[in-house]
């Protein structure tokens, strides 16, 4: 089935998928902290997103879509285009540069990001396996 | 701009120097400006310590602005290790003092008959008795002399033993800790009798347009607030990003020879965070703060390390241990060497130890890796050149060829490699081997290009790390713009859009340059320098790695690789429009870039 990034499929197939791939498993097996990602419209995406994913020790405890920023915020805030993060989602751009370049801006311990890139960047992996079509 | 106070301290004689105006039109400022001030002066017979040896400090016209990272100086003359050009840029609040007083820049020549400091408080300029303070080391100096002038505000920069002792690696020190470490200019400090310069002014920074300036200074300040690498180097200084270079095995260790060392994970920006990190510093008007106060186990507050002090007495000597890496950077810092080259030739001396090209006999007690007992030690040896110290002091170069084993050093022209392998960054591999002033990660600071930093705004593109050749072009192209940089002394971390900068220097200067002028700036600069090398005795043979980045290493995220340095030179003189034979720019791209003046003097015609 073909799984169309940004939807509420590709963000169930994203924690299926964080929940049964064994190298994400290992990698991620210290991570502890939940995140959110805010897709800012550009192109063909009129509207702000917000994605939540809680991780925790190589595991995706939840996912959901949510309207606004929650009351309380979780340990990381992602935020890019649109445009950009289809960008990240097709491989035509790296995940660290993207957040060198300030197209991924991060806020959260970068003392905990840092120390977790392999993670990061693992995370990254799955995303991109789970996106099978991307909103043109 | 401001003049330069010229001070003779053999005559005592000072005089206002104007910069001709074409001059600040085509090199601005800083280490490009002074490239083009000591252009007649850098000959091959002058002898770095001889008392006609220049000692140029210069500001940038944002220097002691509020633009965004624009507190440093730079220090310009010739290299007593390298024998080459040389400049060294620092931080702090000394370099802006220097433009209150009503100064772009300090030109320094001749020799003191007896140990002095200079005491400028606006124009109004004084020699003093340094004797009280020589032989102290830099926090002390600072202090006794800051207590002598007892005026509030005052900035002291000074060098300490390693100066006074002509150590080829020994630097300036400002502001507690900030140093001006690199090519060895405190040692000409040293050779000229001059301990110190204090500064006090009053006076406003000029700016051409200052309404014009204000503005673009706020957005940009905002803008470098708000960046990744700007909030990663404010909450971890610039050890944060040590854990991803070891990632990419970016990081050396055991002197450059091994990719994999278990304790790395206690020795970054991140562990130093987690364990004694108590505040931050900051130069002046710096929303970056890099800088690192951590608290150790007798309660006192000191300078936490930055990234090359952390490695380079950390993995690069197999050593996990933080606090002790402290300590070993406040004995640099106190006895005013720099901290890159000091461990880069104590990691020599425990590779030639290993190898058994020298003995106890030689150093006067084992080194063994792992062992960091005599360390400390070694660097009290080198500052005063007792015993063994009398031999790293003068650098790693001289030290491997006084043993036979010159060969062995991690160099390139006389200058010790900084701490980023490019063997796991290859950018690096071109960056070191043509930096004006031996290896250096400052001149380009490619690999975090290699990372992912590539600013589109300024062309640049991004190559997978292990890229060759193809890259080249992009290496010079990052040239030209931290060439630009170091035109206006603009720390590298103050990470804005180019047409940021271009807006502020336009504001500054009524110029009106788009950021393809400012690129040919930094371009003509680095050419410059280049001749000024060549006239120096620099052939194409000295653009190359030293023998230990040209060997695979056996384990971790970058073994068997090595970049491939041949390929890549051909390429990037190519793109420079240089002659591949001489490694000469050719007469054509003088003529280009304005520069005509200079063919006959390169090419012997």
């Amino acid at each position: 089935m073909a799984v169309k990034f940004p939807s509420p499929e590709w963000l169930q197939a994203l924690n299926d998928k964080l929940n049964t791939d064994t190298h994400y498993a290992q990698i991620a097996k210290t991570w502890e902290g939940d995140m959110i990602v805010i897709i800012e419209p550009s192109g063909p995406l009129l509207e702000k997103q917000y994605y939540y994913l809680d991780l925790w020790h190589g595991t995706c405890r939840k996912t959901e879509i949510m309207k606004t920023l929650p009351a309380i915020m979780p340990k990381f805030v992602l935020t890019a285009t649109y445009a950009n993060i289809s960008r990240i989602m097709k491989g035509e751009l790296d995940p660290m540069s993207a957040m060198l370049t300030r197209k991924l801006q991060v806020h959260g311990s970068m003392a905990y990001m840092m120390r977790n890139v392999p993670t990061v960047l693992d995370f990254v992996r799955c995303a991109r396996e789970v996106t099978t079509e991307i909103l043109e | 701009m401001q003049p330069i106070l010229k001070v003779n301290l053999s005559t005592r004689e000072s005089s206002d120097f104007i910069i001709p105006a074409e001059w600040e039109r085509d090199y601005l400022g800083g280490a490009s400006l002074g490239a083009r001030l000591l252009y007649s002066t850098l000959l091959k017979d002058l002898d770095p310590y001889g008392p006609e040896a220049p000692l140029l400090f210069l500001n940038g016209p944002l220097s002691g602005t509020s633009g965004p990272t624009v507190g440093r100086f730079v220090v310009c003359g010739k290299s007593p290790a390298t024998n080459l050009w040389a400049e060294s840029n620092c931080g702090g609040f000394w370099g802006p003092e220097l433009r209150f007083c009503g100064y772009d820049g300090l030109w320094i020549t001749g020799r003191a008959k007896e140990p002095i400091f200079l005491w400028l408080q606006d124009n109004l300029l004084e020699f003093r008795d340094a004797n009280a303070v020589w032989g102290k080391d830099t926090y002390e100096s600072q202090s006794i002399i800051k207590t002598e002038l007892s005026i509030s505000g005052t900035h002291v920069l000074t060098i300490g033993p390693a100066g006074e002792n002509g150590i080829k690696f020994a630097g300036l020190y400002c502001d507690h800790g900030r140093s001006a470490g690199r090519t060895g200019l405190g040692a000409v400090a040293g050779a000229k009798n001059l301990k110190a310069i204090a500064l006090k002014g009053t006076k406003k920074i000029p700016l051409a347009q200052p309404e014009i300036f204000g503005p673009i200074r706020s957005a940009s300040n905002h803008f470098l607030k708000d960046d990744t690498i700007t909030q990663v180097v404010h909450e971890l200084g610039t050890a944060g990003v040590a854990d991803y270079a070891d990632y990419l095995g970016g990081t050396p260790k055991k002197y450059f020879h091994q990719g994999v060392f278990e304790g790395v994970d206690k020795v970054s920006g991140s562990a130093m965070a987690e364990t004694i990190l108590v505040g931050v510093s900051a130069c002046h008007a710096c929303v970056v703060a890099c800088g690192r106060v951590v608290r150790l186990e007798d309660g006192q507050k000191r300078k936490g390390p930055e990234y090359e002090t952390l490695i380079g007495f950390g993995p690069n000597l197999l050593n996990d241990d933080m606090p002790l890496i402290v300590r070993l950077g406040e004995i640099c810092d106190r006895e005013g060497m720099d901290t890159i080259s000091a461990s880069n030739v104590i990691g020599l001396a425990y590779h030639l130890f290993q190898k058994g090209v020298i003995s106890e006999n030689d150093i006067g007690f084992p080194l063994n890796w792992g062992d960091m007992s005599g360390v400390s030690r070694l660097l009290q040896l080198t500052a005063r050149r007792e015993g063994i110290g009398n031999i790293l002091a003068e650098g790693s170069r001289q030290f491997g060829a006084h043993f036979g084993a010159e060969d062995e050093a991690v160099q390139v022209n006389g200058l010790e490699v900084p701490y980023h392998d490019p063997r796991g960054v290859s950018g690096m591999a071109l960056v070191y081997a043509t930096s004006p002033r031996g290896a250096c990660h400052n001149k380009s600071d490619y690999f975090l290009v290699d990372w992912g930093q590539a600013d589109t705004s300024l062309g640049l593109q991004f190559f997978e790390r292990h890229a060759g050749a193809e890259k080249a072009a992009n290496v010079a192209l990052h040239q030209n713009w931290r060439s630009l940089c170091d035109a206006l002394v603009l720390c590298l971390f103050g990470n804005v859009p180019a047409e940021m900068v271009a807006g502020l220097v336009n504001a500054a200067c009524g110029y009106d340059y788009k950021v393809n002028d400012l690129l040919r700036i930094g371009e003509r600069a680095w050419t410059l320098k280049r001749a000024i090398n060549i006239r120096l005795g620099l052939t194409r043979e000295n653009d190359n790695l030293p023998k230990a980045l040209l060997e695979p290493l056996p384990d971790g995220p970058t073994a068997g690789y090595v970049p491939p340095i041949e390929e890549m030179l051909t390429a990037y003189y190519n793109s420079r429009g240089w002659d591949s034979e001489s490694g000469k720019p050719t007469p054509s791209k003088l003529s280009e870039l304005g520069m005509e003046w200079i063919i006959n003097d390169i090419w012997n015609r």
